[in-house]
């Protein structure tokens, strides 16, 4: 079997290099060193967590850190404001007391920092009024759609067979354009607070069912929990290691998500006459308000500040949801 | 086997990858040849870098993995240079084709059999049309697809799991390669199509004369194809050495532990043998021999400096310092010795 | 296959039934003094009884039903109460079709167009300078109220194109704004789906065997990720549909263009319970329809779909 060609095929090379670099090496180095069995674990892979990872993802993203402390200030400043010393009420109609007339379309000044509107309201008192009232029906619609749609995503996914029975449901409330669900809703119904956020939860917890629902059923048949389920892994403990972290992460982006989406329909409905009554300020009223004298340049105030409020919350709000949802994708930690 | 010419030969491959900001080194310099017409098996545990090492021959790795040093050369040309598409596109499908492990997932399940076969013929070999068609149907009924000329019009999922492995080897087999990569080909089968790729594979060496590289974990099937077999350990080829030396005189702490976990060897009664421990961490550097942690009569210098490759006997190799001249004399364990007993050379 | 599709056309003549009656039910909880307009205070109440009487607005709700559907089976969706009043739905609707077809035409292929390209592009050059651009853009549009940057793209667009705030059919120009503004969203859409179906497809094993057979990586992405890519896309050119359809009432409100989106707004705000309910019923239809579109194109595309389908719903 053996021959010197063969010797030549194989790396002869690199046994003569390597085995120089030993050459001078200490022969006490060729006794057998003792063995300790945990050195072989500790060799392996760091151990990993979840949360840790996600949160180090997350904070790892610059753009969504700084969306983060402007949206938090923001709402911070939103519930701050009324407190605050020399506020003037978002309904108040300022009169000029010298004239006995109303302070009307003031541009932006010391005293009225955003200016005032077409029947001397003060802007800036009434914006942040109006990203409470926002805000609020975003938080309401959002929390009410995640429970809803949790309750029925849940019955939907777990129990086999109403399965069907949700599927067709579904599918005909699916079929159905969003706006003209809300459309119809809020034109039945009177304008008021209640009006919209039941409106906009009729037309969006379908969605947020059909979303839960699929993340059951593709968590559930999951190899690894199944895997987990046959070796007597608890089913509390499935639930919490497993489930959770995933749906979680899953439900936050969602509620994030919603909170835009809302304060648009709620532009929207606004416009075309059926959201909120006038007498509420709203994100929606105070752009509104701003469009219909939008053509004179010199009032265009009225309808930019109310809408980069507007779009520094959706904007917020949408990237941060995505943010957190790239944050907690395991696939995406190290 | 011997006097054979390698094919492929590679030294001292470095494999990095870049994964978010920490670089991880998957293949820490392994030093391989590959005869001619042989069939050469890889084993190793998961993680040990196989794939990584083999998909560097048609240049194939992820994006964000690169080959840091090294050479590979083949056909008189270094294949660890090889930077652009173009370059590569002279080698892989063409000269060194490969198989994967899955089946299920490996073909386009939105394009009919035929085309995908059909694709490759008329890109390498130059057909067209009719003609590319032909040379398709052919291909299937080579690789034993009975009715191929219905099944070329049908879709992946109207395929068994063994038939569509038929029809990717056949897709590797359209040019006629000179070596096949095969990624545990049949892991994901069940154990009597297993023996049907296995021979189908065999059989079409014979026919086109290609050597063969075949990556797996079942040391059963080693013994069954392989010529020759490198074992694989964090990233390095630890031993080679023609199948009877890697089985019945393996020098390698690894290749000990290795084969002492088969099922095979163990005694009634015993437990089953397990290495314990975990393979190395491959973002940290990794000094001395990288099993010495995990092995319990490891050498100091183990934990020093890296063994280089000692030569057992022609064509048989190990990468311990177990086979220094200074080292104390070692018996392996038990299991090896009775495996040792058992050789069959004598009757050679 | 011919089976599938007549399932799942029974399943919109199914769902259009349920919309239709819930439409109309819900229509029904309006006060029926609606149906009166202006006319209410000059009534006495006799008069008013009398009027409502002949509307059959005082019938039992399952008599009304079945009055409305005989109605409907011969095309009268009843007449208009304040907008124009007493004639005929129809006849107010039917001038005003050609407009929101034509516009929803237009911006579907626009936003198909672009949102495709944009999509392949961003795919090809996924993490680097194009991907992050145009994700600038599909975050801007999804974050922002449409309503809001909608009204900018009027305010700022007319004034660019030096054409008239509202539209005017007479005149080329004034087309091109609401067209461009009704593609936006769809734009984005179809840009964010395309994107994820192709790096979904990118990361799938095939792709592997398909370069391990040494095809070049253009045509990889032209014969099997752009074309796989595809088939899951089918499945949102419904939702584009109505995506269109919703920015199509809102924008041809702004621009007064005399389309049936713009008359929804103005009879909503009119109260004109008829004429509400025929528009909703139209734009249900679409919807339904679209959905219906939707599906059958994804049947044609994808030869797994006669088997999975026929196991239930993903
Ligand atoms: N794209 C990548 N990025 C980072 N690390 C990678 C990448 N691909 C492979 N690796 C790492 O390289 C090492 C070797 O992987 P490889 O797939 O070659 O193992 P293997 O021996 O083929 O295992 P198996 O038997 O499970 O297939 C592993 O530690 C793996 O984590
Ligand atoms: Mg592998």
């Amino acid at each position: 079997m053996a021959d010197g060609k063969a010797v030549a095929a194989g790396p002869p090379a690199a046994v003569v290099a390597k085995g120089d670099a030993a050459a001078g090496a200490d022969p006490a180095l060729f006794t057998f060193a003792e063995f300790d069995r945990d050195a072989g674990e500790r060799i392996g892979w760091s151990n990993y967590s979840y949360w840790r990872s996600t949160l180090h993802m997350f904070l790892r993203n610059r753009v969504a850190l700084f969306l983060l402390v402007l949206l938090g200030t923001i709402l911070a400043f939103t519930f701050l404001q009324p407190l605050l010393p020399n506020q003037r009420s978002p309904t108040l109609i300022n009169i000029d007391p010298a004239t006995g007339r109303q302070f009307r379309n003031l541009v932006p000044s010391a005293e009225y920092w955003f200016g005032t509107n077409s029947i001397g309201q003060d802007l800036w008192s009434r914006i942040w009024s109006g990203t409470r009232t926002s805000l609020l029906i975003g938080i309401i619609v959002g929390v009410v759609e995640m429970v809803l749609g949790i309750a029925f995503g849940a019955i939907w996914g777990y129990v086999r067979k109403a399965d069907r029975v949700f599927t067709e449901v579904y599918n005909v409330l699916n079929n159905i354009p969003t706006t003209i669900v809300l459309m119809l809703l809020a034109y039945i119904m009177r304008p008021s607070f209640q009006t919209m956020v039941i409106a906009m939860c009729a037309a969006g917890w379908h969605g947020v069912a059909r979303f839960v629902r699929n993340q059951i059923v593709i968590i559930r048949d999951r190899e690894y929990n199944l895997a987990s389920r046959c070796l007597g892994t608890p089913t509390h403990r499935i639930i919490m290691k497993n489930l959770l972290p995933y749906l979680v992460s899953v439900i936050m982006l969602q509620t994030a998500l919603s909170i835009p989406g809302t304060i648009g329909w709620e532009v929207f409905l606004t416009y075309i006459g059926i959201g909120l009554p006038v007498s509420i300020p709203s994100l929606g009223n105070l752009v509104n308000e701003g469009r219909l004298i939008m053509m004179a340049p010199e009032l265009r105030y009225q309808l930019i500040f109310p809408t980069i409020v507007v779009s520094i919350i959706t904007i917020s709000f949408y990237v941060l949801g995505n943010a957190f949802s790239d944050a907690s994708d395991p696939r995406n930690h190290v | 086997m011997d006097g054979r010419k390698p094919i492929l030969s590679v030294r001292d491959l470095v494999v990095k990858f870049d994964l978010r900001g920490r670089t991880l080194t998957a293949i820490r310099g392994a030093s391989l040849d590959l005869l001619e017409g042989e069939t050469l098996a890889i084993v190793g545990e998961s993680g040990s870098g196989k794939s990584v090492f083999t998909k560097t021959f048609i240049g194939m790795l992820d994006q964000n993995g690169r080959v840091d040093s090294g050479s590979i050369e083949f056909e008189g040309a270094d294949l660890a240079g090889y930077a652009t598409e173009a370059e590569w596109l002279r080698v892989r499908g063409r000269k060194i084709s490969m198989v994967f492990q899955d089946p299920m997932t490996a073909l386009n399940p939105l394009r009919s059999i035929g085309r995908q076969i059909q694709e490759v013929v008329e890109m390498h070999r130059g057909m067209s049309g009719r003609q590319a068609e032909l040379a398709a149907i052919e291909l299937l009924d080579h690789v034993g697809i009975p009715d191929p000329v219905r099944r070329f019009r049908q879709f992946p999922h109207e395929f068994s799991g063994g038939m569509r492995q038929r029809v990717v080897i056949a897709i590797a087999m359209a040019c006629k390669p000179r070596i096949l990569i095969c990624d545990e080909p049949t892991t994901a089968l069940d154990v009597t199509i297993q023996a049907q790729i296995l021979r189908l594979i065999k059989a079409l060496q014979s026919d086109f004369g290609f050597t063969t590289i075949y990556i797996t974990h079942d040391l059963g099937v080693v013994a069954n194809v392989a010529d020759r077999v490198a074992v694989m350990y964090a990233g390095q080829i630890v031993e080679t050495g023609s199948a009877e030396d890697v089985f019945y005189d393996p020098r390698h702490p690894y290749t000990w532990a290795l084969l002492s976990s088969l099922p095979q060897l163990g005694v009634k009664g015993k437990p089953l043998f397990s290495i314990s421990g975990t393979p190395p961490n491959l973002f940290n550097e990794i000094k001395g021999d990288a099993f010495a942690p995990r092995n319990p009569r490891a050498l100091r210098i183990d934990f020093e400096l890296q063994p280089p490759m000692f030569q057992v006997s022609p064509g048989h190799q190990a990468a311990t310092w177990l086979l220094d001249p200074r080292a104390p004399a070692l018996e392996p364990p038990a299991a090896i010795q009775a495996m040792r007993a058992r050789y069959p050379g004598g009757e050679r | 296959m011919a089976k599938y599709m007549l399932k799942r056309l029974a399943q919109s003549v199914v769902t259009l039934f349920i919309v239709v009656t819930a439409v109309f039910l819900l229509m029904r909880l309006l006060p029926v003094e609606g149906y009166l307009g202006e006319r209410y205070d000059k009534l006495s109440p006799e008069q008013r009884e009398a009027i409502l009487q002949k509307m059959g607005l005082l019938d039992p709700w399952y008599v009304q039903i079945g009055s409305f559907y005989s109605k409907l089976a011969h095309g009268d969706l009843g007449t208009s109460a304040i907008y124009r009043k007493d004639v005929p739905v129809l006849q107010v609707i039917a001038p005003r079709v050609p407009y929101s077809v034509r516009f929803g035409l237009v911006a579907m292929a626009l936003s198909l167009a672009a949102g495709l390209a944009m999509g392949v592009h961003m795919a090809r050059y996924k993490g680097r300078f194009w991907d992050r651009t145009w994700t600038v853009y599909i975050v801007l549009i999804n974050a922002v109220p449409s309503a809001v940057y909608l009204l900018f793209i009027q305010l700022y667009g007319t004034d660019l194109l030096k054409v008239p705030l509202l539209f005017d059919k007479y005149k080329f120009q004034s087309w091109v704004l609401p067209a461009i503004s009704m593609s936006l969203g769809g734009i984005a859409g179809y840009a964010m789906w395309m994107r994820r179906f192709m790096v979904d497809e990118l990361n799938k094993d095939y792709i592997k065997l398909a370069r391990a057979k040494g095809m070049t990586s253009s045509a990889i992405m032209v014969r099997h990720v752009m074309r796989n890519a595809y088939v899951p896309m089918a499945q949102y050119l419904p939702a584009a549909i109505l995506a269109t359809v919703s920015g199509s009432i809102y924008i041809e409100s702004l621009y007064s263009i005399p389309g049936m989106g713009g008359l929804l707004v103005d009879v909503i705000q009119r109260q004109d319970n008829p004429m509400v309910q025929a528009l909703v019923l139209i734009f249900s239809s679409i919807g339904i329809l679209g959905l219906f579109l939707g599906d059958v194109l994804m049947a044609a595309f994808d030869p797994r779909i006669k088997f999975a389908k026929s196991e239930g719903a993903r």
